[in-house]
């Protein structure tokens, strides 16, 4: 057992400000390793201390090890938390940490690699009794190889990057002409994201539901199912909303799938937070991917089961055991929408730029996480995600209503949000119902949605509004400077 | 962000407005715009993700990954032209018309502005 006295973050945006709120009620100190642009962050702000270990590119800060390494040692940091994405699977990367005197708060480097090779992952969840979708997961990784497995596996077919996770390097094959394009770009994706061109191939389900199982290894040894999430509502693979519990599963189906999850954990000695994957068509399901970290979604399961994933994650990295009971209650529902800084009425292309004022509309039941304040800038160098609002309610219906409430009322100034897509979503009769499958989005949402805009009496009011908001006011940005005007240090100014 | 009360048809109508770098963004009726007035911006159009028949533009920032097409080539409507990385995505853009490539004018690698063309296509019949 050990105490820390000072945490490490190898992340940015919300979830670095998520690590540095556990840390701070664990009573641990918290250094921030960014890169250059992110020193206009709420993170940069929140953390004890912070050291800037490269420029933006992620290649040189984010996923560099050794400057992560270096920046944590040197700082006297006792523990690293790799947040989600970036090194957070990078078994190297643990493994650098342990080779330098500190913890990684994750499991260890072994599981990582297990888990991490899509490939290995796969024959370990065979072995150990679970279902797996047919697919090539072969060390021979010529281009004429591949053809010949996805003319066996059949169309459609997908092929992806074997160590991305989420999206990454991810696609679709419909017929034959597409697969040599597809095999390329899913490799260069891969390269470039993860530094390694190895793909695999799989049977592509077309009417199914992406359903994950949230695992927990406590230091104890203990497997803790934490019941599941269902994250369906997908574009290009990226996850929009999430849920739990999910509406699709009754208690059998959610008894054996929580089996077959912990029998996985199990099977590889697992330690912390992790979540299995599932592809559900109908009653049967597949193992898609062990994710062996904290997920984006990780909150709608702290709502619906009372715990906090961080604050354990940290204790068990220090030898603690958690105190939760083997079979979890869950009470009521929780709802997670991802918040993309994107024009929802020009294709979601993203939109970058200085932030302006933002309302949080905060009440019961009502969760957000984010990671830029007024000023900040949002670039193109990072994910998109600029927040995510949770929402906890009685029941699913609620939760959706409650949900709807919140983002009509949330308001984000100079970046434009996928805010009027969301509420689309929750509006939507299949999702409403339950019935929604990881199709969903492609199949409701694949055009570009039609702004009705505004009646010509609103417009007039708006035009008359343009005047009135003027150039004068203590709210006006100037398009050159980069921070909003602050009473304080204006005051400061004038004083010199 | 202030809170002006605009009358609408007679009824009074709360408004969340702020000006950023001249234009007006505000919050009415559960959701956020931007108004910027026409005949400064008219003009500008064209930084959009293009509609103009036969100009392929970039529609964000980004990095060019492969150029499909050189000059000379045949396209047709749909055809991916080009796929560019932003944001850690790849993207494809498709050629809006039927025609002959007479302009190609970056390499993979090339970093692209927002509305910068990539590739011109004239229409095979003109």
């Amino acid at each position: 057992m050990q105490n820390f006295k000072k945490v490490a973050i190898a992340n940015r945006g919300e979830v670095a400000v998520r690590i540095i709120r556990a840390c701070q009620e664990l009573g641990i100190k918290t250094l921030l390793l960014h890169s250059e642009p992110d020193s206009k962050t709420v993170a940069w702000r929140m953390a004890d201390e912070t050291v800037c270990i490269g420029p933006a590119t992620t290649i040189e800060s984010y996923l560099n090890i050794e400057s992560n390494i270096e920046a944590a040692r040197s700082h006297g940091a006792d523990a690293i938390h790799p947040g989600f994405g970036f090194l957070s699977e990078n078994a190297a990367f643990a493994r650098a940490c342990e080779d330098a005197g500190m913890v990684f708060i994750g499991p260890s480097s072994q599981s990582i690699d297990l888990f991490g090779d899509k490939i290995s992952a796969k024959n370990l969840v065979e072995k150990a009794g679970g279902p797996v979708i047919p697919g090539y997961q072969g060390e021979d990784q010529s281009e004429a190889t591949l053809l010949e497995k996805i003319a066996e596996i059949g169309f459609p077919c997908i092929v992806k990057a074997a160590a991305g996770g989420g999206g990454r390097g991810l696609k679709v094959i419909t017929a034959m002409e597409e697969a040599k394009g597809a095999i390329e770009a899913s490799k260069r994706e891969g390269l470039s994201a993860f530094g390694s061109d190895k793909v695999f191939l799989e049977k592509y389900l077309d009417a199914a539901k992406h359903i994950e199982l949230q695992i927990f290894g406590d230091a104890s040894g203990e497997v803790f199912c934490l019941g599941e999430r269902e994250c369906s509502v997908q574009r290009r693979h990226q996850k929009i909303i999430e849920e739990a519990l999910s509406p699709a599963l009754d208690e059998k189906l959610r008894r054996e799938m929580t089996d077959v999850a912990v029998k996985i954990g199990k099977a590889a000695n697992y330690r912390g937070a992790g979540t299995v994957e599932f592809l559900l068509q109908g009653q049967e399901f597949y193992f898609l991917e062990m994710n062996t970290r904290l997920q984006v979604e990780h909150p709608v399961t702290e709502l619906v089961c009372g715990v906090d994933l961080v604050k354990a994650q940290i204790n068990t990295a220090q030898g603690h055991s958690v105190s939760w009971a083997q079979q979890p209650t869950f009470h009521g529902h929780s709802l997670e929408c991802r918040l993309y800084a994107e024009d929802p009425y020009q294709m979601g292309i993203p939109s970058t730029g200085l932030l302006g004022s933002c309302h949080w509309p905060h009440g019961p039941g009502r969760r957000f996480e984010v990671g830029f304040e007024p000023g900040d800038e949002v670039t193109s160098f990072y994910d998109p995600m600029i927040a995510k609002i949770i929402v906890w309610d009685e029941s699913r219906p609620r939760a959706i209503r409650k949900m709807r409430q919140v983002l009509r009322e949330t308001v984000i100034f100079g970046v434009k949000t996928n805010i009027p897509l969301l509420i689309e979503i929750l509006d939507h009769p299949e999702f409403t119902s339950g019935e929604m499958t990881t199709k969903f989005i492609e199949k409701n949402f694949s055009k570009t949605l039609i702004d009705y805009g505004l009646d010509d009496s609103q417009k007039r009011a708006v035009q008359g509004l343009y005047q009135r908001v003027g150039d004068s006011g203590p709210n006006e940005f100037s398009g050159s400077t980069s921070f909003l005007p602050n009473p304080f240090l204006q005051s400061w100014g004038s004083r010199r | 962000m202030k809170t002006y009360w605009l009358e609408i048809d007679g009824r009074p109508v709360k408004v969340l407005a702020e000006k950023l770098a001249g234009k007006l963004w505000y919050h009415m009726d559960g959701e956020t715009r931007v108004y910027e007035p026409e005949s400064k911006y008219a003009s500008g159009k064209s930084s959009r993700a293009s509609a103009t028949p036969g100009v392929i533009a970039a529609p964000m920032p980004g990095k060019i990954i492969k150029v499909f097409c050189e000059q000379g080539d045949f396209v047709k409507v749909g055809q991916v032209v080009v796929t560019m990385e932003a944001m850690k995505m790849e993207y494809s853009l498709e050629s809006n018309i039927e025609g002959v490539v007479t302009a190609a004018n970056f390499k993979s690698g090339d970093q692209v502005a927002v509305g910068q063309e990539i590739v011109k296509v004239e229409a095979a019949d003109g």
